[in-house]
């Protein structure tokens, strides 16, 4: 019977995909402009991101924004200036995102527990201060201005719907590749060193390795999301940095469910179009964030596939 | 962005012909008053942090609520003396209200949950004071008794810095007898070591839970009451601030009075001298000695062995 049980969840959840990757084709026609669709992707990048550092490897990081920031700026600062490939300046993003994420997590992750938060988010104000400061090369608090936006080999990305379908590309591959991460013995290694530490270092791993690999591939999908951000926006701003950026991936991975890749995706949906819905509410937002933020943590921790999951639909 | 109460004195500069002892030894004066309030802030935040387990994320807010707290006050005709007493108590009140309410319901979960929810808190809290107050800067006057200088024989130094000064060590002289000398402070020691046990023994746990969370509350409020004539009072005061106690804590070692009076005393100094010799490495200065630190040190210069791990 249980076997029944299994296959039947098993066919649930694909069909649960196909459609979730189907309704990601034909969003564009559905919203009421196309860049909010780009937005949208850029940020369930980033929380599913975001998501191997806090649901997997159980590490409160306050400082993803840093990574996203980085991304940003150094794609930004490659096309600006040295008129690069859109791919290489991408790929530049995402691992200057990952070299940064060594020290930050090395020293980090030294301090178990609460201490990381503290850590992480002090660094990224760091950061944020140093690209505030440096204005000769990030142009300070008015960000970095007038990127254009390369042409893919040849195809134009000028119209925002073709835009559109180049980000998405890259989100079904980032997801391709964090659905195998958390699948791999690697992925299971790091649940067993968030359940127990101890446990999982006696058997053999080494808690420290893995959980800076996570961080770092955790930072380079984020720096990923920033890159992209970058190409989406012509524009990078400061804020990218900001540690409200990082609070708002939090928020969206929790609240779409931390731990299950698929919560953070439909976290970061939910969030952006939230927004948008209540843009006229701008000076509001973070009054709203710190409320949800309150509401969510008492009585939705698990977030909405963690509560799907429990009543078993998927 | 720099909220330092030694602003002012930027504009002296690395000048050179300003650079003879007597400016040293202002400027280090000055960084003991903006370490006197990284002193308390942290304080606030490690008593917080041995007791509960819990990084309070809102300890930068309730900074910032303190001040705002005292500038009512004196708005309604009261003096700033009542000020100063009624602002803490009226934070440590507002703390309470959230440990009760909400913080409470949290502690048999995972501690990232908790500190998500002083990260609410901590939006909620300045978001309705910017509603309330607006934006813009409010002052608070020096009280007149302690306006003016004093004449040190090699200095004059202003009376209401050496009054923060002296406020400072009376609280963390007060706050560590507290803790070692009184019963509820052998109880609230005992409790940071085994809770269960306490509350086994027949005592109120949580009663004395919410205590120590509005007292490091408290202590916040005061150290945001205290700045307010320093700077002017603003919504967002304790943001950048809750950085600096961060770094403090971590230096200094999370969940001890000793590491964060040094560190606190340190980092206020680094900041205020940096400035003034090299500004644009002040801010980034402090954060490359907390990563000296946790490589070399990763518990702080006073954590101990196995608490709260």
């Amino acid at each position: 019977m249980a076997d029944v049980h299994e296959t039947n969840r098993k066919r649930r959840e694909k069909i649960f995909y196909g459609l979730a990757v189907l309704v990601l084709f034909f969003l564009p026609f559905f919203i009421p402009y196309k860049a909010l669709g780009s937005q949208i992707l850029i940020f369930m990048l980033f929380a599913m991101g975001y998501d191997i550092c806090l649901g997997y490897a159980g590490m409160l990081s306050f400082g993803h924004a840093a990574f996203f920031g980085m991304g940003a700026y150094v794609t930004g600062l490659l096309i600006l200036h040295q008129n690069a490939n859109i791919l290489v300046a991408i790929f530049a993003g995402v691992l200057c995102s990952a070299l940064l994420a060594f020290p930050v997590g090395y020293t980090a992750i030294r301090r178990r527990g609460i201490y990381f938060a503290m850590v992480t988010l002090a660094y990224a104000q760091m950061f944020y201060f140093i690209a505030f400061k440096w204005t000769s090369l990030t142009g300070g608090d008015d960000g970095l201005q007038g990127i254009p936006r390369p042409d893919f080999f040849g195809i134009s990305l000028q119209s925002e719907t073709r835009v559109y379908y180049f980000i998405l590309g890259f989100l079904l591959i980032a997801i391709l590749f964090a659905f195998r991460v958390v699948h791999s013995p690697f992925g299971h290694a790091l649940v067993s060193i968030r359940e127990s530490e101890q446990r999982a270092q006696s058997i053999g791993f080494n808690p420290a390795r893995f959980k800076l690999l996570a961080f770092v591939i955790s930072a380079s999908l984020c720096g990923l999301a920033g890159s992209l951000y970058c190409i989406l926006q012509n524009f990078v701003p400061l804020k990218t940095l900001h540690w409200s950026i990082s609070g708002d991936i939090v928020m969206m991975t929790i609240l779409g469910g931390m731990g299950t890749l698929v919560g953070p995706l439909f976290g970061g949906m939910f969030v952006v179009l939230v927004r948008e819905v209540l843009s006229t509410y701008t000076h509001l937002w973070a009054l709203i964030m710190g409320v949800s933020f309150i509401v969510i943590v008492l009585v939705f921790r698990k977030g909405v596939i963690g509560e799907l999951k429990k009543r078993a639909v998927i | 962005m720099v909220l330092s109460p030694n602003r002012r004195f930027q504009g002296l500069g690395p000048d050179e012909s300003l650079m003879n002892t007597t400016t040293l030894i202002m400027m280090l004066f000055n960084g003991l008053v903006f370490g006197s309030y990284l002193v308390l802030l942290s304080l606030g935040l490690s008593i917080i942090f041995g007791m509960l387990g819990v990084v309070n994320f809102a300890q930068g807010a309730l900074y910032m609520l303190g001040a705002y707290a005292g500038y009512t006050c004196l708005l309604f005709g009261l003096n700033f003396w009542l000020a100063l007493l009624v602002a803490p108590l009226v934070v440590a009140f507002i703390a309470m209200l959230a440990e009760r309410f909400l913080i409470r319901h949290l502690y048999k979960e995972a501690d990232i949950y908790v500190v998500l929810l002083t990260f609410g808190l901590m939006l909620v809290f300045e978001e309705v004071v910017r509603l309330i107050f607006g934006d813009l800067g409010r002052p608070i006057a020096v009280p007149d008794l302690l306006s003016g200088v004093v004449n040190l024989g090699f200095m004059y130094y202003p009376k209401y810095r050496l009054f923060i000064i002296g406020v400072t060590a009376l609280c963390a002289f007060g706050t560590w007898w507290f803790l070692i000398r009184t019963k509820l402070g052998s109880i609230i020691r005992a409790g940071t070591d085994d809770s269960e046990m306490v509350d086994a023994l027949g005592i109120h746990i949580s009663r004395i839970y919410t205590g120590v969370f509005a007292f490091g509350a408290g202590l916040a409020g005061l150290a945001g009451i205290l700045a307010g004539p320093l700077q002017e009072v603003t919504p967002l005061m304790g943001n950048e601030i809750l950085i600096q106690i961060f770094v403090v804590v971590v230096i200094g070692g999370l969940g001890s009075i000793a590491g964060s009076i040094v560190a606190g005393l340190l980092i206020g100094e680094i900041i205020t001298l940096g400035v003034l010799f090299w500004p644009t490495a002040a801010m980034t200065s402090i954060y490359v000695l907390m990563a000296v630190v946790l490589l070399v040190r990763p518990r702080g210069f006073f954590g101990r062995v196995g608490f709260h791990e």
